[in-house]
């Protein structure tokens, strides 16, 4: 499998191009495990790498980038992500940017944005269908592609700061369950979708900075996805519970949904691929949590059983027919499955929760570094970033750019998204940090 | 005593329909259904968590395993009530304010009922003032999980207004989640911290004896 990860990016690069290099190729260069000038570095490229948009406004105050009161747009409403800008990007360094489908995670576009606030009076900006008028107990209901006739599909309750599902779930018939009912939500791209992807690629291109896309229908079993947010009435397995016990009490039919949910993204792929070719530098295959905060969520077994064939079968065929390198999240203690995850073929993997239990990040540099390139683990955000003094901040950044730094296959991003409630004091020591430590080349003492 | 290695089993291996069996069995050959409880149900579950910390089974043979528990509890019960047997203790537990996260705190709240304690489930995004109230309603022991960094605070102000209402001294009070610490536990006032649903069952034992021991009988 490994040759086909050394692709296109190592050939493309030639050593003459490393001083001066454009963010792009500044990723590509992590991506092929060489050192470009500088480390790059992700913000908001991906809906797991980006920010909570209460700690956006506040940045952006901080920074001086807007007149107080400015609102900032809600790009994800799951989890109330900020809109990192151009200017925003500009200031911090960053060197991704995101590609998305045109709907989001509950099947409305993001458009006709209206002003909205909430958490302690932020001044948003939210899609026109996106619900402001609360129960009368406080909680927000979102409901699935705004169809208010429908079952409210998610929950922002009153004190909250983003949406969880609200479960929907048939009585299981045993004797006639049937894939096709978990398989609704994933169907052919619609040439709709696949020109907004085109004309996104094209319209961002330009800016110089890599592009990580998110194409949608490969999560296989990602319980965000599972209770089928865009759905009007669920059908098949979408409680998080029974779904977590079919792995192992009903895998034949698990299998069978993602055999087909397989089928279905690699021929949406082809079509992507074909409206805009290599201009994608990384694309998101999963967002599925394989770990908890003490270990697997899941056993070793389940994980080569279930789920690695279907993430060889994407990574390969990306890998034989683009020019693409492959994304996969996982939050939580994985070291027990890393060696089938990176066997699998990711190029990229994400958060890099060193924050759990037995990822060390300099056991994880020694074991995998040299085949898996590192796009998170920059800044725990459970402790240090939201609890720690801006010195300790300092000091865990300046520690992860040397130990994952060296050689390249490092993306500085901190452990997922950076929540609400973060000291904008801190995101400041963070960046500040970050531009600080992030230049090559950088040694690791303790190696 | 084959029906109680039989029940032990299913229940381990997640067997819904052969753990009511042998539970029925059990009874039919006139097991009392404490024994089938405890040498029986408890002991699988305890079983169970020992596999689970030692990285044996995850967190979907633990699901499977107490839904058969509770399937084959639900055949004891009336039996239980019969016999006239007493709880281990009864939790309240729940989700804190502003968080709707839940698997944790029902994997707790599985494991817990596994080892005989009662259970009054306050769901999630519970307020303080639902917990105070379970504690005047019998619960000895609040057990408390948050996800996020976010909402985890909000576990200093339930154990506020436990105080506040004057219950401190007579109820545990225990805590857990993701981003949650023993040093956490200890700044927001709570008696004990679990970093997984089957050491939970064992600390919530030592505080609960705790706080017996404090108050007397």
């Amino acid at each position: 499998m490994s040759g086909a990860r050394t692709s296109n990016a190592n050939a493309a690069l030639s050593a003459g191009a490393r001083r001066g290099t454009s963010s792009r190729e500044r990723v590509e260069f992590a991506l092929a495990h060489q050192e470009a000038d500088r480390v790059p570095l992700d913000l908001g490229g991906g809906l797991v790498t980006g920010m909570h948009v209460r700690s956006v406004y506040l940045l952006r105050q901080a920074i001086g980038l807007d007149p107080p009161g400015t609102p900032v747009k809600v790009i994800e409403p799951y989890q109330m992500l900020g809109e990192i800008g151009p200017d925003l990007m500009d200031a911090l360094g960053v060197d991704v940017v995101g590609v998305g489908r045109p709907t989001n995670m509950y099947g409305f576009r993001n458009d006709n944005w209206k002003r909205w606030s909430a958490f302690n009076g932020t001044p948003l900006l939210v899609p026109g269908d996106f619900p402001t008028d609360p129960e009368r107990n406080g909680d927000i209901l979102m409901y699935p592609c705004a169809d208010r006739s429908a079952p409210a599909c998610a929950r922002m309750p009153k004190t909250g700061l983003y949406f969880d599902s609200i479960i929907r779930q048939d009585p299981i018939d045993e004797e006639h369950l049937d894939a096709a009912a978990n398989l609704e939500e994933f169907a052919p791209i619609s040439d709709e979708a696949v020109e907004h992807i085109r004309a996104e690629v094209a319209r961002l291109l330009p800016s110089g900075r890599a592009i990580l896309a998110d194409f949608g229908g490969m999560g296989f079993g990602d319980v965000a996805l599972v209770p089928g947010p865009t759905l009007r009435h669920p059908r098949g397995i979408r409680d998080l519970e029974e779904w977590y016990m079919s792995l192992v009490s009903r895998p034949q039919y698990v299998y069978e949904v993602f055999d087909r949910q397989a089928e279905i993204a690699l021929a949406n792929l082809a079509r992507i691929h074909a409206a805009i070719g290599d201009g994608v530098t990384a694309v998101f295959v999963t967002g599925a949590d394989f770990g908890t905060q003490e270990g697997p969520l899941i056993s070793p077994k389940t994980y080569r059983t279930l789920f690695k064939p279907f993430h060889v079968r994407v990574n390969d065929w990306i890998h034989a027919n683009t020019g693409w390198k492959t994304f996969i999240h996982s939050c939580g203690s994985i070291w027990r499955l890393l060696d089938d995850i990176v066997d699998a073929g990711f190029d990229a993997l994400n958060p890099v929760q060193t924050s759990a239990a037995n990822m060390d990040p300099r056991q994880l540099k020694q074991a995998y570094g040299d085949r898996v390139t590192f796009w998170g683990g920059g800044i725990d955000t459970q402790q240090v970033l939201p609890f720690g003094t801006r010195e300790e901040i300092r000091a865990m950044v300046r520690d992860r750019m040397r130990v994952f730094g060296p050689g390249g296959g490092f993306v500085f991003n901190p452990i997922h998204n950076i929540q609400a409630g973060v000291p904008v004091e801190n995101l400041l020591a963070l960046y500040g940090a970050v531009e600080e430590f992030r230049g090559y080349p950088i040694g690791d003492p303790a190696a | 005593m084959a029906a109680l290695d039989e029940l032990r089993e299913a229940v381990i291996d997640g067997q819904l329909a052969v753990a009511v069996e042998q539970t029925k069995r059990g009874l039919e050959e006139g097991i009392p259904a404490q024994t089938l409880f405890d040498d029986g149900l408890m002991a699988a579950m305890r079983r169970v968590g020992e596999l689970f910390e030692e990285g044996e089974v995850f967190v979907p043979e633990m699901l499977v395993a107490s839904r058969a528990m509770t399937a084959a509890l639900e055949v004891l019960k009336p039996e239980l009530v019969a016999e006239g047997a007493s709880t281990s203790g009864r939790v309240a537990i729940g989700t804190v304010m502003g968080d709707l996260h839940d698997i944790g705190k029902n994997l707790v709240a599985m494991m817990l009922r596994g080892n005989g304690f009662e259970i009054d489930d306050l769901g999630t995004d519970v307020y303080p003032e639902r917990f105070v109230q379970a504690i005047r309603d019998g619960a000895e022991v609040v057990a408390m999980s948050a996800l996020l960094t976010t909402t985890m605070t909000n576990m200093r102000a339930v154990v506020e207004a436990i105080g506040e209402a004057g219950l401190r001294e007579g109820v545990a009070v225990v805590i857990g989640g993701a981003p949650i610490t023993q040093t956490f536990a200890e700044e927001v006032g709570a008696d004990g911290y679990a970093r997984d649903a089957s050491s939970a069952v064992r600390m919530v034992e030592q505080v609960l004896g705790r706080v017996r021991a404090t108050n007397g009988p």
